[in-house]
């Protein structure tokens, strides 16, 4: 591809930047991307003509982020060089800025591959540039919609724009993702069989009542969560497409996950059933791509997990678990994680609605908290923080949480230390919304690890 | 004494957290020593709205307020009978839209709706979303339900395409201080006809209005001939809520 003197211009000026950025100590912002877009708006068609082997991208609304690390994971041991973008900068600019990144001032690259988590909104902006060899399509569930607008919108919007060339790795047990693969002839599907959650009635808020294809009411033989599941319309014949990967024989060990597709077991260590549907598609993916099983399972196996995902803190009397929380479907999967052990539970949950959080709290009232007031005997303190506590505290009293257990305290330092000050013996839980989620992962680091040093004094 | 709360199209019309007004309700009953009883009724599925003490109708997407327009046309003598005998309707975005005489969508097309409120609505270009703070306009003030609140805003949150203008006999609940309302451009928020109640404001809204919520179980209360006031709870979670909607995101006034 011929490349302009805009190129040219937009690749330098937006490295000279970041590189001036980082000489004053700046931590990584999206505005080299930003830069780079204004002077060419259409950077990205040549940047991504670099990628011998192309670009993988990764949409939907929950897992965008634990699929690419997982998938990236993989290909890096399959001995892949892969260019990627960071968790959080998955719009226009932030994808620029990577790719950016990962060119030299020569204009060239040294990865065969360019794997892109995608914002939802954005992909009809990233397929107007790019034709990605392959897209991953997670779930749709509502989220955000003082942003997004209505989630049949988003949906219609991120279908139209993948272009035809394009091999989709579909969710086959969301209707909304599956309905995607209709009379396309490039897909592959991955699902589950059956999880130890998997239900024949669901009393979850659902999105997807009615057949995507006729509008006719759909019906279920088994529920894994949401609208996930086995499902069929009476009336078209759409139904829940047999998965090329499939998972079966699932079953929950000690802070791992354990599943067959095929004959090849695999292991995540990584708890939260959404969690295997993210390993599924990050495996469906790589064999799209070529790479063998036995790479898929070492690379699940070394996965870490990235930072508030379920991560591992210390804190006063004991561990703690760290976990984004974004909209009812994800709340609902960590409410299930955690009555899913059998200890104590004392939980802090930090609600904010900036833009990155989506400033519409509505969806407080669609996650099912009444588990937690019925679970009474096992739930301590809950501590409500950031800038919705107030929402948050209502919340739980009409869930049926006695008041005296919820706390307000809208500063995030205090509502940790409170934590530390009052949690009992067993679990603890920390559940902060995006913007929320790295400055308490901030406070949880310094308290954990002063902790640690506290003892190792003691010694 | 029990209030038979009606929730109509439950499975439809949900898209922004409405089942917390239905839980605000009843667990305002239940606080009281009030039985509540909650049905939830969908397309096809029979109800004698005379024997309703509170309706609630939610706001869907686009698409499923097509589906159910056939529907509620069926329905439309017995629930008229039923509002002008005083029955409490609690009507939030699309719902609101689908009691008003028609939606006239972006190409000019009009879905007929019910025409028991004397409001139109107009799809328009750009969809009116945020924060909103309603001041309340006198004949909801002036209640004693309201006044002994020592509130006299709602707050909320507001998510709509649709422009809704009143007709000349209605005034709309209070006027957005915050936000848009209605259309963006009278700044009149939501509308009253005797006790059919419509507004744009989800958040939910009863949890943090519960003065508003009270003052619907009181009328529906009165209409079954039980003239007694309804006890004060101890409402202080829920104001800490509405005070600080109402600290963060007030503005000057247009």
């Amino acid at each position: 591809m011929k490349r302009t003197w805009r190129f040219w211009i937009a690749l330098w000026a937006s490295k000279l930047t970041g590189f001036a950025l980082k000489l004053l100590g700046k931590k990584a912002t999206t505005f080299p991307g930003v830069l780079a877009q204004r002077i060419h708006p259409e950077i990205l068609r040549d940047l991504g003509a670099n990628y011998g082997e192309g670009i993988i991208i990764v949409t939907g609304t929950n897992g965008k982020t634990t699929t690419s690390n997982l998938l990236a994971g993989i290909l890096q041991t399959a001995g892949k060089e892969v260019a990627f973008n960071q968790a959080g900068a998955n719009m226009l600019s932030g994808i620029t800025g990577a790719l950016i990144a990962n060119t030299t001032w020569t204009g060239s690259t040294n990865a065969q591959m360019a794997l892109l988590e995608v914002d939802e909104a954005t992909v009809p902006k990233l397929c107007r540039q790019l034709t990605p060899r392959l897209a991953v399509v997670t779930n749709f569930f509502r989220d955000q919609l003082d942003r997004y607008g209505e989630l049949d919108t988003t949906v219609r919007l991120v279908k139209q724009a993948l272009p035809a060339a394009t091999t989709l790795i579909l969710n086959a047990d969301d209707p909304l993702v599956a309905q995607f693969g209709i009379n396309g002839s490039k897909v592959r599907y991955y699902g589950v069989e059956r999880t130890p959650e998997s239900r024949t009635d669901s009393s979850e808020t659902r999105e997807a009542r009615f057949c995507p294809a006729c509008g006719q009411v759909l019906e279920y033989s088994l529920y894994h969560y949401g609208q996930l599941g086995l499902f069929n319309c009476s009336s078209c014949g759409f139904s829940r497409p047999l998965p090329d990967s499939l998972a079966e024989h699932i079953h929950l060990e000690e802070g791992k996950i354990v599943f067959r597709v095929g004959v090849s077991t695999f292991e995540l260590g990584m708890t939260g059933f959404f969690n295997l549907y993210n390993a599924l598609a990050a495996l469906a993916a790589a064999r799209e791509l070529g790479v063998g099983d036995q790479d898929s399972i070492s690379g699940l196996r070394q996965f870490v997990p990235q930072a508030g995902r379920m991560e591992r803190f210390v804190l006063g009397s004991g561990s703690l678990t760290l976990a984004l929380v974004k909209n009812p479907t994800g709340f609902n999967q960590i409410i299930s994680t955690m009555l899913g052990q059998t200890q104590h539970i004392d939980i802090l949950i930090a609600i904010n609605d900036l833009a990155a959080d989506g400033r519409d709290i509505s969806w407080l009232w669609d996650a099912d908290f009444e588990r937690l007031g019925q679970a009474d005997a096992r739930v301590g303190r809950v501590i409500c923080s950031g800038l919705r506590a107030e929402d948050m505290a209502l919340r739980l009293k009409y869930a049926g949480v006695a008041e005296d257990k919820i706390l307000l305290e809208k500063s995030l330092e205090q509502a940790v230390e409170l934590l530390e000050a009052c949690r009992q013996q067993g679990a603890a839980f920390v559940l902060p919304t995006y913007t929320a989620l790295f400055p308490t992962r901030d406070i949880l680091a310094v308290r954990s690890q002063s902790r640690t040093e506290q003892e190792e004094g003691r010694s | 004494m029990k209030i038979k709360i009606c929730h109509m199209y439950h499975d439809l019309l949900d898209l922004y957290g409405d089942r917390g007004n239905i839980l605000t309700l009843v667990a305002r009953c239940q606080w009281r020593g009030i039985e509540a009883e909650v049905c939830r009724k969908s397309i096809g599925e029979e109800v004698d709205f005379s024997e309703v003490d509170i309706l609630f109708i939610g706001g869907g997407s686009d698409r499923e307020q097509n589906i159910l327009v056939e529907d509620l046309l069926r329905r439309k003598d017995n629930l008229t009978a039923a509002i002008e005998q005083g029955l409490v309707v609690l009507l939030i975005c699309g719902g609101y839209q689908l009691l008003g005489k028609y939606y006239q969508t972006g190409t000019g097309t009009q879905i007929p709706g019910l025409g028991v409120l004397d409001v139109y609505t107009v799809a328009g270009a750009e969809r009116l979303i945020g924060n909103v703070i309603v001041e309340l306009g006198p004949e909801l003030s002036s209640s004693e339900i309201i006044g002994r609140s020592g509130l006299s805003s709602l707050v909320g949150f507001e998510n709509h395409s649709g422009r809704t203008y009143l007709g000349a006999g209605l005034v709309p609940l209070g006027r957005a201080t915050t936000g848009n309302g209605n259309n963006g451009q009278d700044r009149g928020e939501g509308v009253r006809y005797r006790n059919v109640f419509g507004t744009y404001l989800h958040g939910p809204l009863l949890p943090k209005n519960p003065h508003f919520a009270d003052l619907l179980l009181q009328l529906a209360l009165e209409r079954r001939g039980y003239e007694a006031k309804l006890s004060a709870l101890e409402d202080q979670l829920e104001l800490r809520a509405h005070q600080a909607v109402v600290e963060r995101f007030h503005m000057k006034q247009f």
